[in-house]
Protein backbone atom coordinates (compact mmCIF):
# COMPACT_ATOMS: atom_id res chain seq x y z
CA UNK A 1 0.00 0.00 0.00
CA UNK A 2 1.23 3.82 -0.84
CA UNK A 3 0.84 6.31 1.68
CA UNK A 4 -1.27 8.94 -0.10
CA UNK A 5 1.70 11.95 0.55
CA UNK A 6 0.30 14.41 -1.63
CA UNK A 7 -3.46 13.85 -0.74
CA UNK A 8 -2.59 13.99 2.59
CA UNK A 9 -0.26 17.66 2.35
CA UNK A 10 -2.93 19.30 -0.03
CA UNK A 11 -5.48 18.28 2.83
CA UNK A 12 -3.57 19.72 5.63
CA UNK A 13 -2.04 23.04 3.83
CA UNK A 14 -5.69 24.00 2.67
CA UNK A 15 -7.51 23.34 6.22
CA UNK A 16 -9.06 26.22 7.88
CA UNK A 17 -6.81 25.62 10.74
CA UNK A 18 -3.77 25.62 8.53
CA UNK A 19 -3.60 29.13 8.15
CA UNK A 20 -4.82 30.27 11.16
CA UNK A 21 -2.01 28.22 13.09
CA UNK A 22 0.53 29.79 10.62
CA UNK A 23 -0.83 33.08 11.42
CA UNK A 24 -0.80 32.61 15.53
CA UNK A 25 3.33 30.81 15.11
CA UNK A 26 4.16 33.55 12.95
CA UNK A 27 3.02 36.19 15.43
CA UNK A 28 4.41 34.21 18.49
CA UNK A 29 7.86 34.21 16.64
CA UNK A 30 7.35 38.04 15.98
CA UNK A 31 6.81 38.59 19.64
CA UNK A 32 9.52 36.28 21.05
CA UNK A 33 12.33 37.94 18.10
CA UNK A 34 11.25 41.59 19.40
CA UNK A 35 11.82 41.06 22.78
CA UNK A 36 15.01 39.34 22.46
CA UNK A 37 16.02 42.38 20.13
CA UNK A 38 14.50 44.97 21.45
CA UNK A 39 14.74 46.82 18.34
CA UNK A 40 12.14 49.17 17.13
CA UNK A 41 12.26 48.37 13.40
CA UNK A 42 11.91 44.54 14.59
CA UNK A 43 8.04 45.20 15.05
CA UNK A 44 6.07 41.59 15.57
CA UNK A 45 3.53 42.42 13.38
CA UNK A 46 6.55 42.83 10.29
CA UNK A 47 8.20 39.90 11.18
CA UNK A 48 4.49 38.78 11.65
CA UNK A 49 3.83 39.07 8.10
CA UNK A 50 6.89 38.45 6.50
CA UNK A 51 6.90 34.81 7.67
CA UNK A 52 3.22 34.14 7.08
CA UNK A 53 3.75 35.32 3.48
CA UNK A 54 6.69 32.91 3.07
CA UNK A 55 5.00 30.06 4.54
CA UNK A 56 2.60 30.42 1.94
CA UNK A 57 4.53 31.25 -1.23
CA UNK A 58 6.49 27.83 -0.02
CA UNK A 59 3.39 25.68 0.65
CA UNK A 60 1.85 27.04 -2.99
CA UNK A 61 -1.27 28.58 -0.83
CA UNK A 62 -2.84 31.38 -2.72
CA UNK A 63 -3.94 35.01 -0.82
CA UNK A 64 -7.36 34.47 -1.60
CA UNK A 65 -7.50 31.06 0.03
CA UNK A 66 -5.67 32.21 3.28
CA UNK A 67 -8.23 35.11 3.44
CA UNK A 68 -11.34 32.86 3.30
CA UNK A 69 -9.43 30.45 6.00
CA UNK A 70 -8.76 33.47 8.28
CA UNK A 71 -12.30 35.36 8.30
CA UNK A 72 -12.21 34.03 11.74
CA UNK A 73 -9.43 36.01 13.19
CA UNK A 74 -10.50 39.26 10.82
CA UNK A 75 -13.84 39.22 12.32
CA UNK A 76 -12.69 40.39 15.35
CA UNK A 77 -11.57 43.60 13.90
CA UNK A 78 -14.61 45.33 14.07
CA UNK A 79 -15.32 45.32 17.68
CA UNK A 80 -11.44 45.67 18.31
CA UNK A 81 -11.83 49.09 16.31
CA UNK A 82 -14.92 50.19 18.62
CA UNK A 83 -13.25 49.17 22.05
CA UNK A 84 -10.67 52.32 21.29
CA UNK A 85 -13.64 53.98 22.58
CA UNK A 86 -12.35 53.16 25.66
CA UNK A 87 -8.90 54.26 26.24
CA UNK A 88 -10.11 57.69 24.84
CA UNK A 89 -12.81 57.85 27.29
CA UNK A 90 -10.51 56.98 30.26
CA UNK A 91 -8.06 59.88 28.90
CA UNK A 92 -11.28 62.68 29.13
CA UNK A 93 -9.72 63.96 32.22
CA UNK A 94 -6.18 64.89 30.79
CA UNK A 95 -8.19 66.40 27.05
CA UNK A 96 -10.52 68.34 29.23
CA UNK A 97 -7.27 70.43 30.88
CA UNK A 98 -5.16 70.72 27.73
CA UNK A 99 -8.58 70.64 24.90
CA UNK A 100 -7.84 74.06 23.07
CA UNK A 101 -4.36 72.74 22.22
CA UNK A 102 -5.19 69.29 21.43
CA UNK A 103 -7.84 70.21 19.29
CA UNK A 104 -6.48 72.96 17.70
CA UNK A 105 -2.86 70.78 16.89
CA UNK A 106 -5.69 67.79 15.69
CA UNK A 107 -7.52 69.98 13.45
CA UNK A 108 -4.23 71.81 12.35
CA UNK A 109 -1.77 69.20 12.14
CA UNK A 110 -3.99 66.43 11.43
CA UNK A 111 -4.59 68.81 8.23
CA UNK A 112 -1.28 69.25 7.15
CA UNK A 113 -0.50 65.75 7.68
CA UNK A 114 -3.19 64.27 5.59
CA UNK A 115 -2.47 66.92 2.40
CA UNK A 116 1.11 66.72 2.89
CA UNK A 117 0.79 63.45 1.89
CA UNK A 118 -1.74 63.42 -0.92
CA UNK A 119 0.29 66.74 -2.51
CA UNK A 120 3.62 64.75 -1.97
CA UNK A 121 2.18 61.80 -3.64
CA UNK A 122 0.64 63.70 -6.48
CA UNK A 123 3.91 65.67 -6.97
CA UNK A 124 6.01 62.18 -7.33
CA UNK A 125 3.33 61.00 -9.95
CA UNK A 126 1.28 58.03 -8.03
CA UNK A 127 -2.18 56.88 -9.43
CA UNK A 128 -5.16 57.37 -7.94
CA UNK A 129 -5.75 54.20 -6.11
CA UNK A 130 -2.30 54.54 -4.45
CA UNK A 131 -2.79 57.70 -3.29
CA UNK A 132 -6.16 57.11 -1.83
CA UNK A 133 -4.60 54.24 0.18
CA UNK A 134 -1.92 56.13 1.26
CA UNK A 135 -4.14 59.10 2.24
CA UNK A 136 -5.09 57.71 5.74
CA UNK A 137 -1.44 56.35 6.76
CA UNK A 138 -1.64 58.33 9.96
CA UNK A 139 -4.49 56.46 11.39
CA UNK A 140 -4.20 52.98 13.27
CA UNK A 141 -4.67 49.95 11.04
CA UNK A 142 -8.05 49.47 11.08
CA UNK A 143 -9.60 52.41 10.98
CA UNK A 144 -6.69 53.54 8.10
CA UNK A 145 -8.19 50.06 5.98
CA UNK A 146 -11.92 50.75 6.42
CA UNK A 147 -11.15 54.37 5.21
CA UNK A 148 -8.96 53.63 2.02
CA UNK A 149 -11.64 50.81 1.07
CA UNK A 150 -14.27 53.61 1.26
CA UNK A 151 -12.23 56.05 -0.84
CA UNK A 152 -11.46 53.92 -3.36
CA UNK A 153 -7.82 52.33 -2.11
CA UNK A 154 -6.78 48.82 -1.53
CA UNK A 155 -7.14 48.09 2.56
CA UNK A 156 -4.04 45.23 2.54
CA UNK A 157 -2.11 47.91 1.35
CA UNK A 158 -3.49 50.59 3.63
CA UNK A 159 -2.53 48.34 6.27
CA UNK A 160 1.35 48.10 5.21
CA UNK A 161 1.48 51.93 4.48
CA UNK A 162 0.22 52.40 8.10
CA UNK A 163 2.79 50.16 9.45
CA UNK A 164 5.31 51.68 7.74
CA UNK A 165 4.71 55.12 8.43
CA UNK A 166 4.83 54.03 11.96
CA UNK A 167 7.98 52.01 12.49
CA UNK A 168 9.44 55.42 10.65
CA UNK A 169 8.04 57.45 12.92
CA UNK A 170 8.89 55.64 15.93
CA UNK A 171 12.69 55.52 14.71
CA UNK A 172 13.21 58.94 13.51
CA UNK A 173 10.34 60.48 15.70
CA UNK A 174 12.33 60.99 18.93
CA UNK A 175 15.31 62.34 17.50
CA UNK A 176 14.01 64.55 15.02
CA UNK A 177 11.59 65.90 18.52
CA UNK A 178 14.77 66.43 20.41
CA UNK A 179 16.76 67.82 17.49
CA UNK A 180 14.06 70.55 16.99
CA UNK A 181 13.44 71.53 20.51
CA UNK A 182 10.22 69.63 21.40
CA UNK A 183 10.90 68.79 25.17
CA UNK A 184 6.98 68.82 26.28
CA UNK A 185 6.14 65.12 27.04
CA UNK A 186 2.58 66.04 25.72
CA UNK A 187 3.85 67.56 22.77
CA UNK A 188 6.12 64.50 22.13
CA UNK A 189 3.17 62.44 22.55
CA UNK A 190 1.16 64.24 20.32
CA UNK A 191 3.34 63.49 17.43
CA UNK A 192 4.35 60.69 17.70
CA UNK A 193 0.29 59.32 18.19
CA UNK A 194 -0.63 61.50 15.44
CA UNK A 195 1.35 60.91 12.84
CA UNK A 196 2.36 57.19 13.53
CA UNK A 197 -0.59 55.69 15.69
CA UNK A 198 0.24 52.56 17.52
CA UNK A 199 3.85 52.09 17.05
CA UNK A 200 4.32 55.77 17.69
CA UNK A 201 2.98 55.20 20.89
CA UNK A 202 4.74 51.91 21.75
CA UNK A 203 7.50 54.19 21.31
CA UNK A 204 6.25 57.15 23.35
CA UNK A 205 5.54 54.82 26.42
CA UNK A 206 8.82 53.96 26.79
CA UNK A 207 9.74 57.75 27.10
CA UNK A 208 6.93 58.13 30.14
CA UNK A 209 3.56 57.59 31.49
CA UNK A 210 2.75 61.61 30.11
CA UNK A 211 3.68 61.02 26.62
CA UNK A 212 2.12 57.64 26.41
CA UNK A 213 -1.18 58.49 27.40
CA UNK A 214 -0.97 61.78 25.13
CA UNK A 215 0.33 59.61 22.34
CA UNK A 216 -2.66 56.84 22.77
CA UNK A 217 -5.31 60.12 22.74
CA UNK A 218 -4.10 61.42 19.92
CA UNK A 219 -3.86 58.23 17.91
CA UNK A 220 -7.15 57.78 18.87
CA UNK A 221 -8.94 61.10 18.22
CA UNK A 222 -6.66 61.29 14.54
CA UNK A 223 -8.29 58.02 13.90
CA UNK A 224 -11.89 58.71 14.81
CA UNK A 225 -10.93 62.59 12.45
CA UNK A 226 -9.97 60.37 10.05
CA UNK A 227 -12.47 58.12 9.61
CA UNK A 228 -15.34 60.78 10.04
CA UNK A 229 -13.79 63.57 7.63
CA UNK A 230 -12.02 61.99 5.20
CA UNK A 231 -14.31 60.19 3.22
CA UNK A 232 -16.58 62.89 3.64
CA UNK A 233 -14.16 65.34 1.97
CA UNK A 234 -12.98 62.66 -0.84
CA UNK A 235 -17.14 62.23 -1.80
CA UNK A 236 -17.33 66.03 -1.55
CA UNK A 237 -14.52 66.97 -3.54
CA UNK A 238 -15.61 64.31 -6.64
CA UNK B 1 -16.74 38.66 32.01
CA UNK B 2 -14.43 38.85 29.15
CA UNK B 3 -17.50 37.29 26.96
CA UNK B 4 -19.56 40.33 28.41
CA UNK B 5 -17.33 42.80 27.56
CA UNK B 6 -16.85 41.58 24.12
CA UNK B 7 -20.44 40.97 23.86
CA UNK B 8 -21.24 44.04 24.29
CA UNK B 9 -18.42 45.23 21.75
CA UNK B 10 -20.37 42.76 19.20
CA UNK B 11 -23.35 44.53 19.79
CA UNK B 12 -22.30 48.08 19.56
CA UNK B 13 -20.69 47.27 16.08
CA UNK B 14 -24.04 45.73 15.14
CA UNK B 15 -25.68 48.89 16.25
CA UNK B 16 -23.21 51.07 14.60
CA UNK B 17 -24.17 48.88 11.47
CA UNK B 18 -27.28 49.14 11.09
CA UNK B 19 -26.97 52.70 11.69
CA UNK B 20 -24.38 53.15 8.77
CA UNK B 21 -26.31 51.67 6.74
CA UNK B 22 -29.63 53.33 7.64
CA UNK B 23 -28.94 57.03 7.96
CA UNK B 24 -24.95 57.54 7.18
CA UNK B 25 -23.30 55.00 4.60
CA UNK B 26 -20.05 57.44 4.49
CA UNK B 27 -19.12 56.18 7.63
CA UNK B 28 -18.23 52.46 8.32
CA UNK B 29 -20.21 50.26 10.89
CA UNK B 30 -17.20 50.32 12.97
CA UNK B 31 -16.63 53.98 13.33
CA UNK B 32 -20.17 54.70 14.18
CA UNK B 33 -19.61 51.96 16.71
CA UNK B 34 -16.80 53.90 18.04
CA UNK B 35 -18.62 56.98 18.54
CA UNK B 36 -22.17 55.22 20.10
CA UNK B 37 -20.08 53.41 22.94
CA UNK B 38 -17.58 56.83 23.66
CA UNK B 39 -21.60 58.32 23.88
CA UNK B 40 -22.45 55.48 25.97
CA UNK B 41 -19.33 55.38 28.60
CA UNK B 42 -20.16 58.99 28.77
CA UNK B 43 -23.33 58.79 29.80
CA UNK B 44 -22.87 56.13 32.43
CA UNK B 45 -19.63 57.71 33.64
CA UNK B 46 -17.51 54.82 34.00
CA UNK B 47 -16.35 51.59 31.92
CA UNK B 48 -17.00 48.82 33.51
CA UNK B 49 -14.84 45.82 34.31
CA UNK B 50 -16.13 43.46 31.62
CA UNK B 51 -16.02 45.86 29.18
CA UNK B 52 -12.25 47.03 30.39
CA UNK B 53 -11.16 43.47 29.89
CA UNK B 54 -12.41 43.02 26.60
CA UNK B 55 -11.21 46.37 24.79
CA UNK B 56 -7.52 45.53 26.61
CA UNK B 57 -7.77 42.18 25.51
CA UNK B 58 -8.46 43.19 22.07
CA UNK B 59 -6.74 45.75 21.60
CA UNK B 60 -3.58 43.95 23.06
CA UNK B 61 -3.98 41.81 20.11
CA UNK B 62 -4.99 44.52 17.39
CA UNK B 63 -1.45 43.36 15.80
CA UNK B 64 -2.32 40.14 15.39
CA UNK B 65 -5.66 40.48 13.80
CA UNK B 66 -4.35 42.77 10.94
CA UNK B 67 -1.90 40.27 9.97
CA UNK B 68 -4.24 38.27 7.15
CA UNK B 69 -4.81 41.55 5.78
CA UNK B 70 -1.90 43.19 5.95
CA UNK B 71 -0.75 39.94 4.44
CA UNK B 72 -2.58 40.53 1.12
CA UNK B 73 0.19 42.63 -0.09
CA UNK B 74 1.59 39.67 -1.53
CA UNK B 75 -1.36 40.16 -3.87
CA UNK B 76 0.18 43.84 -4.95
CA UNK B 77 3.79 43.39 -4.75
CA UNK B 78 3.99 44.19 -8.67
CA UNK B 79 2.45 47.48 -8.14
CA UNK B 80 4.48 48.36 -4.70
CA UNK B 81 7.78 47.88 -6.99
CA UNK B 82 6.38 49.73 -9.68
CA UNK B 83 6.19 52.78 -7.66
CA UNK B 84 8.44 52.19 -5.25
CA UNK B 85 11.11 55.42 -5.06
CA UNK B 86 7.59 57.43 -5.10
CA UNK B 87 6.28 55.42 -2.23
CA UNK B 88 9.01 55.68 -0.23
CA UNK B 89 9.85 59.33 -1.10
CA UNK B 90 5.57 60.33 -0.22
CA UNK B 91 5.77 58.51 3.13
CA UNK B 92 9.18 59.77 4.53
CA UNK B 93 9.21 63.32 3.31
CA UNK B 94 5.33 63.71 4.79
CA UNK B 95 6.27 61.84 8.14
CA UNK B 96 9.03 63.66 8.95
CA UNK B 97 7.35 67.35 7.82
CA UNK B 98 4.52 66.64 9.57
CA UNK B 99 6.04 64.88 13.04
CA UNK B 100 8.13 67.89 13.74
CA UNK B 101 4.91 70.10 12.82
CA UNK B 102 3.01 68.50 15.00
CA UNK B 103 5.27 68.57 17.78
CA UNK B 104 6.23 71.86 17.44
CA UNK B 105 2.28 73.06 17.12
CA UNK B 106 1.70 71.20 20.34
CA UNK B 107 4.50 72.42 22.53
CA UNK B 108 3.57 76.09 21.22
CA UNK B 109 -0.11 75.97 22.10
CA UNK B 110 0.91 74.24 25.53
CA UNK B 111 3.10 77.38 26.66
CA UNK B 112 0.51 79.94 24.87
CA UNK B 113 -2.58 78.67 27.36
CA UNK B 114 0.12 78.06 30.40
CA UNK B 115 1.00 81.92 29.75
CA UNK B 116 -2.25 83.27 29.50
CA UNK B 117 -3.28 81.77 32.58
CA UNK B 118 -0.27 82.61 34.50
CA UNK B 119 -1.10 85.82 33.57
CA UNK B 120 -5.02 85.71 34.25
Amino acid sequence: MTLQWQAAWVAVTTHPLFSVGVTLLAYQLGMTIYERARKVYLQPFLISVVTVISVLLACGVPYELYRTNTTLLTLLLGPATVALAVPLFLNLERIRQLFGPIMLTLLVAGTVTTLLGVVLGWLFGISEQLLMTLTPKSATSPIAMLVAEEIGGIAALAAVFVLLTGVLGAILGPVLLTRFGVQHPAARGMALGLTAHAVGTAQALQEGEECGAFSALAMSLMGVATAVLLPLVVTLLR
Amino acid sequence: MLLRGLSLLVLFQLLGTAISVLFIPLLPGPIVGILLLFGFLLWRGRVGEPMQQAATTLLRFLPLLLVPPAVGVMAYAAEILDHFWAIAGTMTLSLIISLVFTGWLMQFLIRRQANRRGQA
